[in-house]
């Protein structure tokens, strides 16, 4: 290495460092300290020094109804991520992209609204929606005409997840939309005009030519809502009622955040925490790759 | 594009039917948007005590107040006063609302005595007086107080002014650090040598999409009590930017990659050095994109919730987002705050996305769908 070289090493050093740095040290440090804290009985009680456990704590975790009751309800809002956001985004999106409304942008706005409000905001204005008293009871009651008519949906642990479900769906929707107009924008006319010519319906096109263009699309978006929705803290947070309420709605991360900042009868709950979160990132990874993996089969004899 | 749709009989009836479909979709999607916000902004104006009798009417309390009921109450009852009575000694006579939360001591104002018409300067403790009976200038002065009344409450009383203050502090410091470290860094990773290198910083900072604070949020907690960063404002906006370092790097990365290099060369030619070319030629030219990663990054920090909620203990530390979920939370908690408080944390987020919508659109596709 010459010196010239050496001089822009150095340069080079001195523009990453000062980022590299803080992001090292706060993001790539934490989780290999994640990591090591599961497999330790930490208590900061007690010293803050960490034995040697092995999976103790992930044993614990699967002994534990309250992981598979979490668990259950997270895979819920995978499944409304998936089937519900993905598909009903691309449908808004492709009605933009055939211009079959007008004011596309003023639409498009308001439905990629509530991304950037305050999820906190969305989830007590949706909590009020649906209490026992709010508007969805009044609009029961007028519809059924009977005036003791009452949405208790939130209040009962099976129903729960069904008004969580509908504000998640309007509230992730959006980018979805965004994501599917802007790769249907990209689209090479042309195509869809030959198909046109040569005679294909509507839903041929839509079927045989956009769908299969699309695939990488929504195997991004796939990998997106998963990723999303087993992180997804704020919004049921907000929606639920501290107690009852919030443990009958509780997914992985409230799990997590009540077992380690919460439950404080538990010496170990920082590691116990730990272990859930990292449980979050391996399921996370796998239903990554099982949903890669199906997308390529699936796409293998479509794309030409 | 719509002629070719248009073009066969069976595509003519699938068109007429889908529009009917779309608008039902898109409209009522709209309206289920609006109407909350619309709700929300326009019962934040209405008394606690409208709000419990009918929670859909339009405000009128706060606005039509001629009639409302003051009872004349010992002055020294009240900690809180408009002004400082040791600089102004004249004497006042005290009035606290009956119609605007009541009992609460929330709507009491001082009236100078000698300002008074002689029969309210004779008004005894006990006395009730409405708001018509008062002079002009101190009836304007109750009727704007009274208007704001829910706002000034949630942002005095109920503690938001400082957590809306954090939260400005929290959005601008971080999102100014993020645009600077993660410029320079694209700057070093797409405009200098040393290619192998720039693949592994690629590879750190695209691992980085993967993790999110609610992963790591227990050995942040353990690591800022170590250091003694927890409850401070430093301690937030590092992670906040460290969290912010993925995108910013990425974007303006692939932004600075279509510049052409010979810019660079030329000012190394001309005698400038590193920084100079990276301050003066390319982060001008990539002044589209750091907006693009200002707005993503500032909208988002603006609306974060755990990382202040279990990293912030103290009053003097929380955001807004946090400040309005604990305010809504409390019971017994005026009502009519609560939704101010709702409506002070939306506000600004609103205009920045009305604004800058096209801009916000562009940048998600971008972010999300990384090529």
């Amino acid at each position: 290495m010459n010196q010239r070289d050496r001089k822009a090493l150095m340069f080079y050093i001195g523009m990453v460092a000062p980022g590299l740095a803080i992001y090292l040290s706060i993001v790539a440090y934490p989780v290999f300290y994640s990591v090591w804290l599961s497999f330790t009985d930490f208590n900061p009680n007690a010293g803050g020094v960490g034995n040697f456990m092995g999976l103790f704590h992930y044993k614990a975790m699967l002994d534990n109804p309250e992981f598979w009751h979490s668990l259950k309800n997270n895979m819920i809002v995978v499944a409304v991520s998936v089937f519900g956001q993905i598909p009903i985004g691309f449908i808004l999106a492709y009605i933009l992209y055939r211009k079959m409304v007008r004011a596309e942008k003023f639409f498009q706005s308001m439905v990629f609204l509530p991304q950037f409000l305050s999820t906190i905001v969305i989830g007590i204005l949706w909590k009020r929606l649906f209490v026992a008293d709010g508007p969805v009871s009044t609009i029961m009651q007028l519809a059924t005409g009977d005036p003791s008519a009452q949405f208790d949906l939130m209040l009962r642990a099976e129903t729960v997840m069904i008004p969580i479900g509908i504000a998640l769906i309007w509230m992730y929707t959006g980018f979805y939309m965004v994501i599917f107009l802007a790769n249907l924008q990209k689209m090479n006319v042309n195509m869809i005009e030959a198909a046109k010519i040569d005679g294909a319906t509507e839903p041929q096109i839509f079927g045989r030519i956009i769908l299969p263009l699309l695939t990488g699309t929504i195997i991004v978006s796939s990998v997106l809502a998963i990723a999303g929705s087993l992180k997804g803290f704020d919004l049921i947070f907000a929606m639920t009622t501290q107690g009852l309420q919030r443990d009958n709605a509780s997914v992985l991360p409230i799990y997590m955040y009540e077992t380690a900042f919460r439950d404080y009868s538990n010496p170990m709950r920082f590691a116990y925490g730990a272990a859930i979160s990292n449980a979050i990132v391996a399921i996370s990874i796998v239903m990554i790759g099982i949903s890669n993996w199906i997308g390529k089969h699936m796409s293998q004899d479509e794309v030409y | 594009m719509s002629d070719i749709v248009n073009n066969s009989k069976s595509s003519l009836v699938w068109g007429r039917v889908g529009k009917i479909v779309s608008y039902v979709v898109f409209v009522s999607w709209t309206l289920i948007t609006i109407v909350p916000l619309i709700w929300m902004s326009y019962s934040s104006l209405k008394s606690n005590e409208e709000l419990t009798r009918d929670i859909y009417a339009f405000p009128y309390e706060l606005f039509d107040n001629m009639d409302d009921e003051y009872t004349v109450i010992r002055p020294d009852l009240n900690t809180i006063r408009d002004y400082d009575p040791k600089v102004d000694k004249r004497e006042r006579i005290c009035i606290e609302s009956n119609t605007i939360a009541p009992g609460r001591r929330l709507m009491v104002f001082f009236l100078v005595k000698e300002d008074m018409p002689p029969e309210i300067q004779n008004l005894k403790i006990g006395d009730t007086v409405t708001v018509r009976d008062l002079p002009g200038s101190i009836r304007r002065y109750i009727n704007r107080k009274t208007m704001r009344f829910n706002y000034e409450s949630a942002f005095i009383r109920g503690g938001l002014a400082g957590k809306f203050a954090n939260s400005i502090i929290y959005a601008s410091v971080s999102t100014f650090l993020i645009i600077l470290l993660g410029s320079m860094t694209a700057f070093a990773i797409s405009k200098m040598q040393f290619a192998k290198l720039s693949k592994i910083l690629m590879i750190v900072y695209g691992l980085g999409y993967l993790i999110s604070i609610p992963s790591l949020i227990i050995p942040l907690f353990l690591m800022m009590t170590k250091v003694g960063l927890i409850d401070t404002h430093l301690g937030l906006i590092l992670v906040y930017v460290a969290f912010g370092m993925p995108l910013a790097v990425l974007l303006s990365s692939q932004f600075m990659q279509g510049l052409p290099s010979s810019l660079v060369e030329s000012a190394y030619i001309d005698g400038a050095s590193v920084f100079r070319t990276f301050w003066s030629i390319i982060l001008p030219m990539t002044t589209p994109v750091i907006i693009t990663i200002s707005i993503l990054s500032a909208l988002g920090i603006w609306n974060e919730f755990l990382l202040v909620l279990v990293l912030a203990s103290s009053e003097f530390t929380k955001s807004l987002p946090v400040g309005v979920y604990s305010f809504s939370s409390l019971t017994g908690t005026q009502l009519g705050w609560q939704l101010a408080a709702l409506v002070i944390a939306t506000l600004p987020a609103m205009i920045v996305y009305f604004t800058f919508n096209q801009r916000l659109t562009n940048g998600v596709v971008a972010g999300a769908v990384k090529e």
